[in-house]
């Protein structure tokens, strides 16, 4: 049978580019929500009200002080147990989502305090309303200070996606993809270095992409004061 | 007409404002003069609900500042504010930073907007930098930008606070001579300053600022040139 050939074949790749094509479905749909959720996280923390900015502030510590693999096995396990038994790879993503959204919150509400306040009051004093000088002055300049720190976390959740091979999540990414061939193969170093590859190339693809907008942010943001 | 009655502020511990009274009348220029980090700023912020205040209250053309069903988005429309830091929206050109309020707060269309923010960028002689960024003006250029998104909003009076402290001495005169022609053409200002000559040859009045209240305040020559209390007085020689 072709499938129990002990050496690397075609299918093997394909299912290693499959994986990576994986991986990359999961970065982008966990960044996005949690680049969505991370936002609102960080905003409400910069909130006048002192219970919503401890809630959140909690919220954050949490989440990013457990490991994210407890985390996995842990908000898997729980869904089952309050009797919604979830798809492996989507409670992985929403794992994975929360995780980062942490994260995200903290870069958030540092680009919102990068904003010098009086340029917000500057803004505020020409008759703006609050949400008119949040998404016409604060969110455009607190994104340009802090999108290489997000970029950053974007490319750590790429690879942080492999952790969700401990709930057996199926299709399988990259890293699982991978274990796979080598459990029948036994080439464990040659298949990691493509693994590596694989990996390499696609967080060479996302800083290429962010180093366009950060190059073109420069011109403008030589001198900020 | 700005009428401040008894306005009093803390930051904590700390008084600002101790009972401020002050009246400035339609196209008056006053300056306020004193020492830094007495308040002088914080009664500007105060004047357009930058800033809350906690006692008295502070009338422009007889509405409330302060006042509960005061509709202080629409209020700080009449209250032009220009900063010791420029702070121009360093995402923007030059154009777009006049158009911005324009369009968002009066809703005016593109193209009316960017007809407003080119001419008041022409009006302080920023004709030809229209679509610089904030970050390829000098300080001078960049001041006399804020003055111009100030002024877009047609304001009934500018507040400037400080507006000529973070230049470079040679970069000075520009800006003053912005004011010299806003001051020509009637408008309104109380400008928090230390340009005494500046203050001297433009201002209606000046108010000496110490303690948290106007210690004086006269015409300007006169207090200038002969202030009648002994801290103006001390003040007075030391920065001249």
């Amino acid at each position: 049978m072709q499938n129990l050939t002990l050496s690397f074949t075609f299918n093997d790749f394909l299912l290693m580019l499959r994986g990576a094509g994986i991986t990359f479905v999961l970065t982008i749909a966990s960044g996005a929500a949690g680049t969505l959720l991370g936002f609102l996280v960080g905003w409400g923390r910069s909130a006048p009200s002192r219970l919503l900015r401890h809630l959140l502030g909690a919220y954050i510590e949490v989440v990013r002080s457990v490991p994210l693999i407890i985390q996995f096995v842990l908000f898997n396990s729980f869904m089952a147990i309050v009797g919604h038994p979830m798809n492996p790879f989507v409670s992985g993503l929403l794992t994975l989502s929360i995780y980062i959204s942490a994260y995200v919150a903290e870069v958030v509400k540092a680009g919102i305090d990068s904003v010098p306040r009086r340029t917000r009051m500057a803004a505020r004093g020409l008759g703006m309303s609050y949400l008119q000088d949040f998404v016409h002055v604060v969110v455009p300049i607190g994104t340009r200070t802090v999108f290489p720190a997000w970029t950053g976390l974007m490319l750590g959740l790429m690879k942080d996606t492999s952790l969700i091979a401990v709930l057996g999540a199926s299709p399988p990414e990259l890293l699982r993809a991978s274990q796979i061939i080598i459990t029948r193969i036994q080439e464990p170093l040659m298949i990691l270095l493509g693994a590596g590859v694989f990996y390499f190339v696609m967080c060479a693809v996302i800083a290429a992409a962010s180093k366009r907008y950060e190059t073109r942010w420069r011109r403008e943001q030589e001198t900020w004061q | 007409m700005i009428e401040i009655e008894a306005v009093h502020k803390s930051f904590g511990e700390l008084e600002v404002l101790a009972g401020v009274d002050l009246t400035v009348e339609k196209g008056e220029v006053l300056c306020v003069i004193g020492a830094s980090g007495s308040g002088k700023s914080t009664l500007l912020l105060c004047i357009n609900a930058l800033e809350p205040i906690q006692q008295g209250r502070i009338l422009v053309d007889g509405i409330d500042v302060h006042g509960k069903a005061t509709d202080q988005n629409r209020l700080r429309q009449k209250l032009g504010i220009v900063f010791q830091q420029y702070n121009a929206f360093p995402h923007l050109t030059a154009r777009q930073n006049v158009a911005l309020a324009p369009r968002l707060v009066r809703k005016a269309g593109r193209k009316e907007a960017d007809e407003i923010a080119e001419k008041r960028l022409l009006h302080v002689g920023l004709g030809d930098k229209l679509e610089h960024y904030p970050s390829q003006l000098s300080g001078g250029q960049q001041q006399r930008l804020a003055i111009a998104r100030a002024l877009a909003m047609d304001p009934d009076y500018m507040l400037l606070d400080e507006i000529t402290s973070a230049l470079d001495p040679e970069l000075v005169g520009e800006v003053l001579d912005t004011l010299r022609m806003l001051s020509d053409e009637g408008m309104t200002m109380i400008a928090v300053t230390h340009e005494i000559p500046f203050a001297r040859e433009v201002a209606d009045r000046v108010a000496f600022f110490h303690a948290g209240v106007i210690h004086e305040i006269g015409p300007a020559r006169e207090l200038i040139g002969n202030p009648q209390k002994p801290r103006t007085r001390e003040f007075l020689s030391k920065i001249l």
